[in-house]
């Protein structure tokens, strides 16, 4: 296992590379050019290319590849071009990281259990109403946009209604961010938490239907053992084992997720900044931001082959 | 012997499928006596799990339903138990060992988490004195390093082992009645006699009753006491086992005997199948079910479904035309007649 373990980190600096590199040579080669970003159309063209020596965008493709490396590893990512011009690359996801990560970590705390209740819910009462309903909720919830339905939720909680003689609301605040104990992180975290529901809740009963038909589950039966020790000691752990790839993909997506809501609601995250920076075409913040994902994926990755090793005895890694 | 331990009368048991109601076991009546080995014999679709599975209640419903009959287990009627007083009586006084020792264990689980946990829940064991007693059972199936292999997985079993881990599994809390479904069918021919070995051995030692499925004669002839033949939902011969083989008094009983190669009696040129295939169990024939495979058929079988009739001692046979089937079956099996009174 450890053997396993320290094979599989020692691919990280590889694919790190690999990515870095390829990105690298999309910026480069690209559409767009990070000086005329920098200093706008109307420039002396005299400036501009003082300006391209002066950041070395003047010297060859590998030159310039391997200087970014050289500081990167130095924990030197570059300079924003744009918006923060100046400031560097890292702190300021440094500085916004937390942010997203406390919202992520919301969205899935309410959403990835109640996804997993709800589906074995379903699929113990299959065939039945309660199934019926929890299946309508997980068509809605995978097929409703995100950015559909957020005017439609904000007009329904941000605004004072008046109905008859009743004035109502507003009920939530939708904008803004106070930390993660503040009512402003409802409605993100709802809206970023609604999609994982619905993909864990159709999971979840798929895999429980394999499950519960199982020979295994017929021995445990005939054991006489109570229907919640049946269902909680001897089927779920069995179903959470194609749930844990899941896991890993909701993980590492979520992030490309707060990219709107963020921007939408206000949020001073990592999503908004990786949002503008992509609009703006500021070269370094991109490039650390797709470089920061790419590390996040092969470490989910790897944390989901361990988890496996965990919840699945016959996994054992040489 | 003698006391009558499990009474089961005119047990019908149906699913609702998308093609109609398939009527899996229709109005099957046999008893078993304390001590007994009982033989279900039949072919896949025979209705013989199925049975068990409805006396075991453990038949999903829906899509399945018990349309009539009585379990009479110790004088009980099982079918009129709660779910939680056939909770506390399956596992316990009733223990199934299943067909498939690969996919019958949860493999997620440590053999021993799985040998307590019913010592725990139906006999009050604490945890150590489960896990002793756990070990012991696996020692008694012959498993060695006991103690350590409780700790292993089931995919770090053999086959043979994962059916001996069941078979303690389902002794674990030793019952007055143990129904073994097939259990050798998954096993290669050595690993099946080492299993009814060991359960022929515990029987004696712990004088329980076994009801053995199998659809293969030749296991069964060393094991059980009595045989009851089922075809197509129906018992249609019922006998001790050294009658039934010296004696078949239904078509079908003697067509299953002429398909098994036998070693004592010389080589026959070719082993006989039956040809034809058993009827749709959605769409269950009037008269005889064995009608459209039976050489001895008449417009009678056509009409009106036989009863079992009683033909011998202990001997009960479902065809009009058990006399025809005891003149002609030596000329149909092709073999010198074993004599009965080896009975």
């Amino acid at each position: 296992m450890t053997a396993y373990l320290v094979r599989r980190l020692l691919w990280l600096p590889v694919l790190l590379i690999l990515i870095s590199l390829v990105t690298f040579a999309l910026g480069v080669y690209g559409p767009g050019d990070p000086v005329t970003v920098m200093m706008g159309l109307r420039a002396n063209p005299k400036i501009i290319e003082q300006v391209r020596k002066e950041y070395g965008f003047d010297r060859p493709f590998l030159v310039q590849y391997f200087n970014y490396v050289t500081n990167a590893v130095q924990g030197n990512f570059g300079y924003s071009l744009v918006k923060y011009q100046g400031q560097p690359v890292g702190a300021l996801i440094a500085k916004r990281l937390p942010v997203t990560i406390q919202l992520n970590f919301v969205s899935i705390l309410w959403s990835l259990p109640l996804g997993i209740a709800l589906g074995v819910l379903a699929a113990l009462k299959r065939g039945t109403w309660i199934d019926f309903i929890i299946r309508g909720f997980v068509i809605l919830g995978i097929s409703l946009p995100i950015i559909g339905l957020m005017p439609v939720l904000n007009f329904a909680v941000a605004r004072k209604h008046e109905i008859g003689p009743l004035t109502i609301g507003p009920f939530l605040p939708v904008g803004g961010w106070e930390g993660m104990f503040a009512p402003h992180i409802i409605m993100p975290a709802f809206l970023l938490g609604l999609g994982i529901l619905a993909i864990f809740t159709r999971q979840t009963r798929a895999a429980m239907i394999e499950v519960m038909t199982s020979d295994y589950i017929r021995t445990a039966h005939a054991k006489g053992l109570k229907e919640w020790m049946v269902i909680v000691k001897h089927a779920l752990r069995n179903a959470m084992i194609p749930l844990i790839t899941l896991i890993g993909f909701v993980l590492a997506g979520l992030f490309a997720g707060s990219f709107i809501v963020e921007q939408f609601f206000s949020i001073p995250g990592a999503g908004a900044l990786a949002y503008e920076s992509l609009l703006s075409k500021d070269y370094y913040v991109i490039l650390a931001f797709t470089l920061m994902a790419a590390t996040i994926y092969v470490i989910i990755n790897l944390l989901i082959d361990i988890t496996y090793a965990f919840v699945d005895p016959r996994i054992r890694y040489k | 012997m003698g006391n009558i331990l499990l009474d089961v009368r005119n047990l019908r048991t149906e699913f609702a499928t998308q093609d109609g109601v398939v009527h899996a076991v229709n109005g099957v009546t046999f008893h078993l006596e304390e001590g007994e080995t009982l033989g279900l014999v039949g072919e896949s679709g025979s209705g013989k799990s199925v049975s068990m599975l409805t006396v075991m209640r453990l038949i999903p419903m829906p899509p399945g339903r018990i349309a009539s009959g009585e379990v009479l287990f110790q004088g009980q009627d099982l079918l009129k138990l709660g779910d939680e007083e056939m909770r506390q009586i399956r596992g316990n006084k009733i223990a199934m060992v299943f067909q498939d020792p690969m996919t019958s264990l949860n493999p997620v689980l440590t053999i021993g988490t799985q040998i307590t946990e019913a010592l725990e829940l139906h006999l009050g064991m604490n945890k150590d004195k489960a896990r002793k007693r756990a070990a012991e059972l696996l020692k008694m199936v012959n498993i060695p390093e006991a103690e350590r292999r409780l700790d292993d997985y089931p995919h770090q079993f053999s086959g043979g082992m994962r059916q001996r881990v069941m078979i303690a599994m389902g002794l674990s809390c030793s019952p007055q009645l143990l129904i073994a479904d097939e259990p050798t069918t998954a096993l290669d021919v050595t690993i099946q006699a080492q299993i009814t070995d060991i359960v022929k051995r515990l029987k004696n030692e712990l004088g329980m009753s076994i009801i053995w499925i199998t659809h293969d004669l030749g296991v069964i002839a060393g094991l059980a006491d009595r045989i009851n033949v089922m075809y197509s939902g129906y018992i249609v011969e019922t006998a001790p086992v050294k009658e039934l083989f010296a004696n078949p008094l239904h078509p079908y009983t003697v067509g299953l005997l002429g398909s098994i190669p036998r070693l004592d009696e010389g080589r026959r040129e070719k082993l006989t199948p039956i040809e034809g295939l058993p009827p749709d169990l959605v769409n269950l024939p009037t008269g005889c079910p064995f009608y459209d495979r039976c050489k001895f058929r008449t417009e009678k079988c056509l009409q009106e479904n036989p009863p079992l009739m009683s033909v011998g001692v202990k001997h009960w046979s479902a065809c009009w035309h058990y006399e025809a089937v005891r003149e002609q079956r030596d000329a149909i099996l092709g073999r010198k007649f074993m004599q009965p009174a080896a009975a």
